[in-house]
């Protein structure tokens, strides 16, 4: 391949490692404070990408401002979810039980998605959708530029909370060992939820920045869990600036084999990286002590 | 190694045996050795390393260096299912049972099974469940053989949890604050069955809060602060000791 | 209950098995009946990981999909005898589930979620990719092995090996629970450090029951494509149908040999009907998925456990004097826990899941 053609793809691998970045951040964040492997994680992604199309649709306005809606709206979902369903489950179980209430999540978004709109493909149209730009030789388009945008923007904040307020400081201390936090008198539950809501509202932005760009359908977003399955494996279970490094590295990766294999064989790149993780380092290649008990 | 060799007294013994955990190091070049047929205690503040110690001393917790041996016998880093059937057994900090297996069948787990027709032998096979019955004759449990353990008392899941660790006749015992939450009758029953399963011949460690406890019973004392021993000796000699009171106290 | 019971409720249900081709009005209901059995083969196979060791797969379908597909694929390369590729490709799957059930119980219960998802996604990535050797898309056709038999009989040949397989399952099934092995699987499933200091070699035990597991999901995948005769990567390596195996299995409970097949009439019966009346909506993926939400928060051990306790609480002829003295019995430690927590300071301590073991 030519070197502009490399620089496109690395370009372009960039962009797509950030979009991976935000959306494998929540999944890692909700293992993270409750050990919990969210399935339906990438549902609620492909589900904000639906209610910004509609929104666009019902409104004429720019998908993006649906957040105004889709975030705080999630974060309740994510308050809820983990203090409602996940608490009843029995803590002895609590691993395998919460993925078969997450994956069960997963299927209703994905049966009602397809009940009220169909399984036809979606699409949003925008003025912008077609522009490209050039960057260096490399043609960019606008929409992928504001999805990683978006993500970049959103992931800072994320790091800003956890590392510069009492709430996420919090956070890591639940994360690092619940018991203890709870003898130094953080209601741990109650970050856990919180927690859990920030998650989804990584996945409101997510789903926002992805419709841009996207067809979307209901079950995209088994297309979409395997491979952030993957980078929170590869990243290190519970690392968030692991899981960015991992997402990066994984999107450029695939981007890259796209040019020779094609998009389905590309894909497959996050399944062996998932295999060769769990064969030669359990505990993740960037950070994250925790997996190794877990 | 050639070290330990030359004295056949010394079961188990730990060389620079180190693990932290970001950072922290809980056990800190650990080297302690644990003579065969007495009881050992293992004494110290909170937080000084000891579950640790014992977590990688079973194989729980993979140490980031140093060695463990047993009589010689290297046995860093093994799983714990090899170390269980090496000869050692242990019990949990916090108790640990099968809550939802009978009082019969949590004992039953702990038979040895090699090769295809013994793994597929009735796990109540008469001369498992004979023995598991003796077991629980000796530590008084035996009316209750089929209730489930969850529903049993918590004193009672440590004497059965201590009868799970005899099925497998293991010649050093490691007890995890054996008294830790139990009222005083059945600290002095538990006491009492260490020391008569001492004169059987086997060695103990035991790590333990209750001093009272830890003075009449053991042999053997040693001290921990901060991931390793600082004191060892006799119980009336460590107790006089001014740097364990200093530990403790924080002096 | 007394003790004639069992063996007659036994008896008959095996008698209602074997007649049911004969009682069925159609050929319809005969094949629903077929897919029915085959639900209960995977869904008994399933337990065999899911059950006593409670590490719960969702992507067993990759099992039943390589089963299906290598059966298929024999044939067409090879010309095997289809019993014979049926078996053979049985036996593939158990090789390839090698290394993977080695990295898939690496790291406990989080990466076995994870890897189990993920080989089904990469299956049917792959299947559909790779079209010059799985049909793609366009689909893979399996000859049928009785070629000369009319649609009726096929399906009632079939229903009968499917059921064969179902025993062959259920006796091994059997024969696990009460062995050694089962003991030690039971163990992890209750506490898996705990097993581990015991002596139970865990990681052993768990891949020899995921192998075990996924062997009889593969044969049940192999059947299934030697009746229907059509393979498509979407419906083969569905992620749906480890949900059903799933669902099936703990509706009817894992703890209890018949479970598992039980569960699988009731939602097996249940889609078929709803693929009757509703067709192509997605209605059915909502039912399934409020069926599973319903049975995890509220009766994880399935539907014979959650009866029998109905029963008990509402039937007083049913309580026999055995089943007193074990209430009694339960009774009393409870009050001497009280007792004793009371004395302790530690109100009943039960055990904690134990993640306070490191400091």
């Amino acid at each position: 391949m030519d070197g502009t053609l490399l620089f496109q793809s690395l370009v372009l691998g960039v962009l797509l490692g950030g979009l991976y970045a935000i959306l494998a951040a929540g999944l890692t964040l909700y293992f993270g404070v409750m050990r919990v492997v969210m399935i339906a994680h990438a549902a609620f992604v492909i589900l904000a990408a639906y209610l910004a199309w509609w929104f666009h649709r019902e409104t004429g306005l720019d998908p993006l401002f649906s957040m105004v809606l889709t975030v705080p709206l999630f974060f309740v979902i994510g308050v809820l979810i983990q203090r409602v369903l996940i608490t009843r489950l029995r803590p002895a179980t609590l691993t395998m039980m919460s993925v078969l209430l997450t994956f069960a999540i997963a299927l209703l978004i994905e049966g009602l998605l397809g009940l009220f709109w169909s399984g036809t493909q979606r699409r949003v149209q925008l003025s912008y959708s077609g522009d490209n730009f050039e960057f260096f030789g490399a043609r960019i388009a606008v929409v992928k530029l504001i999805a990683f945008g978006l993500a970049v923007l959103s992931l800072a904040l994320l790091f800003l909370l956890m590392k510069k307020t009492r709430f996420g400081l919090a956070l890591r201390a639940t994360i690092q060992h619940r018991e203890a936090a709870q003898l130094v008198g953080i209601r741990t539950d109650w970050v856990a939820g919180i927690g859990f809501g920030i998650g989804l509202a990584t996945a409101a932005i997510g789903g926002t920045a992805l419709s841009l760009d996207a067809t979307i359908y209901p079950s995209l977003h088994w297309s979409w869990i395997g491979p952030l399955m993957a980078i929170i494996v590869v990243g290190g279970l519970g690392s968030i600036p692991g899981t960015a490094i991992a997402a990066l590295v994984l999107g450029v990766g695939q981007s890259l084999l796209q040019v020779e294999l094609g998009t389905t064989w590309a894909q497959t790149l996050f399944y062996v990286a998932l295999f060769l993780t769990l064969m030669l380092r359990p505990q993740g290649f960037f950070g994250g002590r925790l997996a190794q008990r877990f | 190694m050639s070290e330990a060799a030359k004295k056949p007294a010394t079961g188990l013994e730990t060389v620079r045996l180190t693990k932290s955990f970001g950072g922290v190091r809980a056990v800190d070049e650990a080297t302690v050795a644990f003579r065969d047929g007495r009881i050992n205690a293992l004494i110290g503040p909170n937080g000084s390393g000891k579950t640790t110690f014992f977590n990688c001393v079973t194989g729980m917790i993979k140490p980031d260096s140093g060695s463990v041996l047993l009589r010689g016998k290297e046995i860093t880093g093994r799983p714990p299912h090899r170390i269980a059937r090496g000869g050692i057994g242990r019990s949990f900090q916090l108790c640990r049972i099968f809550p939802r297996m009978t009082l019969l069948e949590n004992l039953l787990v702990a038979v040895r099974a090699t090769g295809l027709r013994q793994l597929l032998a009735p796990a109540r096979e008469a001369e498992a469940i004979e023995r598991a019955r003796g077991l629980l004759v000796r530590v008084g449990l035996d009316h209750l053989e089929n209730a489930e353990a969850g529903a049993i008392s918590y004193g009672q899941q440590k004497l059965l949890e201590l009868a799970g660790v005899l099925m497998s006749d293991p010649d050093t015992i490691m007890l995890d604050e054996p008294a830790g939450g139990v009222n005083p009758s059945l600290i002095g029953r538990i006491g009492s069955l260490v020391r008569e399963l001492n004169a059987e011949g086997k060695t103990f460690l035991i790590v333990e809060h209750n001093m009272e406890m830890v003075m009449s019973l053991s042999d053997h004392v040693v001290v921990f602060d901060r991931g390793r021993p600082i004191a060892e000796g006799p119980p009336s000699v460590v107790q006089e000791d001014p740097r364990v009171l200093e530990a403790y106290l924080g002096v | 209950m007394p003790g004639w019971v069992r063996p007659a409720a036994l008896a008959v249900g095996v008698a209602l098995v074997l007649l049911f081709p004969e009682l069925v009005p159609n050929a319809y209901v005969l094949s629903a009946g077929v897919i029915v059995a085959s639900y209960a083969c995977t869904a008994t196979a399933w337990s065999f990981m899911g059950g006593f060791t409670g590490y719960v797969s969702l992507g067993h379908a990759a099992f039943f999909g390589m089963g299906a597909y290598g059966t298929g694929i024999l044939i067409r390369d090879l010309s095997l005898q289809p019993f014979l590729a049926w078996l053979l490709s049985g036996l593939i799957v158990l090789v390839i589930t090698i290394p993977v059930g080695i990295a898939a119980l690496r790291v406990r219960g989080a990466s076995f979620v994870i890897v189990s998802i993920s080989f089904v996604l990469i299956l049917l990535l792959v299947s559909q990719a790779w079209e010059a050797f799985t049909g793609g898309a366009n689909g893979l056709n399996v000859p049928r092995p009785f070629a000369d038999l009319y649609r009726p009989d096929h399906h009632r040949i079939f229903f009968y090996l499917f059921v064969a397989l179902l025993a062959v399952m259920l006796l091994t099934w059997w024969v696990i629970d009460r062995s050694r092995f089962g003991a030690g699987l039971k163990a992890v499933r209750e506490d898996e450090d705990k097993a581990e200091a015991l002596g139970v070699p865990t990681r052993d035990y768990k891949l020899a029951a995921y192998l075990i597991s996924a062997t009889f999901t593969a044969l049940a995948g192999g059947m299934y494509a030697l009746w229907f005769g059509d393979l498509d990567p979407i419906f083969q390596f569905s992620i749906l149908l480890g949900a059903y195996m799933v669902l099936m299995a703990l509706l009817g409970g894992v703890r209890h040999l018949f479970g598992p097949l039980v569960g699988a009439v009731v939602v097996g019966s249940a889609l078929e009907y709803f693929k009757l009346e509703f067709g192509d909506t997605q209605l059915h993926l909502v039912f399934t998925a409020i069926l599973l939400g319903i049975v995890v928060l509220f009766m994880p051990d399935g539907v014979i456990p959650a009866a029998g306790a109905l029963l008990r609480r509402f039937g007083p002829q049913d309580t026999s004097i055995r089943e007193i003295t074990a209430e009694e019995l339960l009774e009393r430690n409870r009050a001497a826990a009280e007792r004793e927590g009371a004395a302790a300071g530690r109100g009943g301590g039960k055990p904690s899941d134990g993640s306070g073991e490191t400091p």
